[in-house]
């Protein structure tokens, strides 16, 4: 893995060098955003429906973006699908003009593969789910027991640290695939299973007895998940944290997909008239058309929408800390001035 | 080592070869049992508490005790044809048919001459493209990567083994070059390229390519990575070919030199034919292990059957139903492969009745 990371590096620099021009005109320009899939499926954030058509968080992250630069995605986006190991190559070489792939904000990322990182817009932690006949209430109440864990991940490393800071002695059973790990805690291989929250959540709903199983409380750790662009292009890179940030502004102000007309034809305060681009200002300073905001929430809605479309209501996953931080999360949007 | 029976009575040779001392029948009671089980149980599994129909989901969701093929029943278009646009998929779907027809139509024995098989595969392979890429005849255009499913695994195939194969025989012929500075530089670039593992291959022609590249020779991810498959099999199948070649005795050769006939009717007639038949069997293994390679493209993101198998139970309706959309991957793959080693058998058959 390590060579891979020193040649993306320095594909990045090469990159670097030859795109003068802003991506965000490119993406104009070319009248088409070149935004991440999934070779497959990654549930909740990038899913196909029956029709081959995507869907899911990450997905309708894109569609903002296509909506936010065009006015509407429809016709204007292409979703590239796209391997977790290919993400950064082709980013750099221009196969993607953004990523958004739930994509942890790392040190070696940011700094040595060249890439930026937008305002996180998911805090994703680690959990452990039991089988309920244990009774366990805690991942210390596992003491003694044994918790699977997929090999190679982030998340065998955020166990192994966890369980040595709680002094739990836990047997670790690591497997290889995803696929695999679930299989061996239906099985009752281990008493634990340790997965990043979404698709542990949808673990739990989609099995057998849904009421068999409790995800513990622990927070194992955190990952927070960002929008990457490549690095030195700022421009672009605040079209990114502003689209997130409007998607926050809206479901503060309680805007949303469904009265955005009414709220635009009527705005209550001079700064959401603003926003929904009633008077000038908020997308001109980005490069952006005034009404992007406007365009952005009748796309996909505010954030709460697109979280609970894409993953509370088939996942049955709390929104925890990714409310905003008037319902104790950690979101918050930026000032509209 | 075959017994020759005077009466051949079923239930006499049964007993013959199963029950004719203890250890056998012991033995033969053992393994009889246990594939009894297994085979009862995949039975059970898989045809008699199978759930069939993608209405009754939620009885398979909630334990039917058998195989849920429920999923294939809703998202086998997925699986068939990955990303391609909903209303289109009847195109991909006629493609896969073309595609199989001109495999099919090129083992039969009438268009194994030159020309009938270049006329059959440029017209197939037209249609095929026609068909899948449209931009003509008023067919909406889909570009390559939404491609996708079983129709992009055949086209990886068909492309592959159509520049590849070529391209093997080049090498063959360079390799046993007589000038030594040709057939030692291909030799270095043959065992160069078949010491790297296919997936780097992949990668580089994938990725690393259009950095290097001009930007008029770069071309779609799908053509690179195609064209550097086309490459691995080519080195490999060169070697395949070069082993045939070297089996057939030197005085052939010689003698038809002797008679004067040029390099190319010496290779055309005499060298090339039968350096095939007596590599046939290690051509056909390597057709298929090609066959079953084309799934290492999912890691650089295309959307071939393995990837859109994936994607068919990547959601929340049927996370949990893994196991029997890799079953039905694992049939389909099945069906090609099987088919085509049984060729290679009847290949081989009728090439044996040539020799006698």
């Amino acid at each position: 893995m390590k060579y891979l990371k020193y040649a993306v590096a320095a594909v990045g620099l090469a990159a670097g060098v030859a795109q003068a021009d802003g991506r965000l005109e490119t993406v104009t320009e070319r009248g088409k955003l070149l935004c991440s899939g999934h070779n497959g499926s990654f549930l909740g954030f990038a899913e196909v429906d029956d029709k081959g058509n995507w869907k899911g968080m990450d997905i309708d992250l894109c569609k903002g973006l296509a909506a936010s630069v065009f006015g509407e995605s429809d016709g204007h986006l292409e979703i590239v699908p796209i391997s977790w190991a290919q993400r950064w190559p082709a980013l750099q070489s221009g196969d993607l003009d953004v990523v958004i792939k739930l994509s942890g904000w790392t040190q070696s990322r940011d700094t040595e593969l060249n890439l930026a990182f937008s305002n996180p817009y998911f805090v994703g932690a680690f959990h452990v789910m039991a089988h309920a006949e244990l009774g366990a209430e805690s991942v210390a109440d596992l003491d003694g027991g044994s918790i699977c864990v997929s090999a190679g991940t982030s998340t065998e490393r955020v166990l192994a640290a966890y369980l040595e800071k709680q002094k739990i002695d836990a047997e670790v059973l690591v497997f290889e695939k995803a696929d695999e790990v679930r299989a061996a805690y239906f099985s009752q291989r281990c008493d634990g299973l340790i997965l990043f929250a979404p698709p542990l959540a949808a673990t739990r709903a989609t099995s057998d007895a849904p009421e068999a199983h409790v995800i513990l409380p622990d927070v194992l750790g955190l990952e927070p998940e960002a929008i990457v662009v490549p690095e030195g292009d700022p421009k672009w890179l605040d079209v990114q944290n502003w689209m997130l940030s409007s998607l926050w502004f809206a479901e503060i102000n309680g805007i949303t997909q469904a009265n955005v007309d009414e709220i635009r034809a009527n705005p209550p305060s001079a700064q959401v008239g603003k926003f929904l681009g009633t008077t000038p200002g908020y997308g001109e300073r980005l490069g952006l058309s005034d009404d992007w905001a406007y365009n952005l929430i009748k796309e996909v809605g505010n954030y709460g929408e697109i979280f609970d479309r894409n993953i509370a209501e088939p996942y049955a996953l709390p929104r925890g800390m990714n409310e905003l931080y008037t319902n104790g999360g950690v979101f918050y949007p930026l000032t509209v001035d | 080592m075959a017994k020759t029976y005077q009466n051949p009575n079923i239930i006499k040779r049964l007993r013959a070869d199963y029950f004719s001392n203890r250890t056998d029948t012991t033995l033969t009671l053992i393994f009889g049992a246990c594939a009894a089980w297994a085979l009862w149980n995949l039975i059970s599994w898989g045809l008699l508490n199978a759930v069939w129909s993608a209405e009754d989901r939620d009885l398979c969701a909630h334990g039917s005790g058998g195989a849920c093929w429920a999923v294939i029943d809703a998202r086998w278009r997925l699986i068939m044809f990955g990303l391609y646009p909903y209303e289109e998929q009847w195109r991909s779907g006629i493609a896969c048919v073309v595609m199989v027809l001109i495999v099919g139509l090129s083992c039969v024995p009438w268009f194994w001459n030159a020309k009938r098989i270049s006329a059959l595969w440029l017209t197939g392979f037209g249609i095929f493209y026609v068909l899948m890429r449209g931009g003509y005849f008023g067919l909406t255009p889909v570009f390559e990567q939404n491609w996708g499913g079983l129709s992009l695994t055949l086209f990886i195939f068909a492309t592959v083994s159509l520049i590849g194969m070529p391209m093997a025989i080049v090498f063959a012929l360079l390799r046993r070059s007589e000038l030594p500075w040709i057939s030692n530089t291909m030799g270095v670039i043959i065992d160069t390229i078949r010491s790297l593992p296919l997936l780097s291959i992949m990668f580089t022609f994938a990725i690393v390519l259009p950095f290097v590249l001009p930007s008029w020779m770069i071309g779609d991810k799908l053509y690179r990575v195609i064209f550097g498959y086309a490459l691995f099999f080519a080195c490999y199948q060169a070697e395949i070919l070069r082993g045939g070649m070297q089996a057939l005795p030197a005085g052939q050769e010689e003698a038809a030199k002797a008679l004067g006939m040029s390099y190319w009717h010496r290779i055309g007639y005499i060298v090339l034919p039968q350096a095939f038949r007596n590599a046939l069997p290690p051509t056909i293994n390597q057709f298929v292990i090609t066959f079953k390679e084309t799934s290492l493209v999912v890691i650089i993101g295309f959307f071939e059957i393995l990837a859109s198998g994936n994607a068919a139970f990547g959601n929340s309706e049927w996370n949990f139903a893994h196991v029997e959309v890799y079953a039905f991957v694992a049939l389909i793959y099945f069906v090609f492969v099987f088919a085509l080693s049984r060729y290679g058998a009847y290949l081989e058959r009728r090439m044996a009745v040539a020799e006698r």
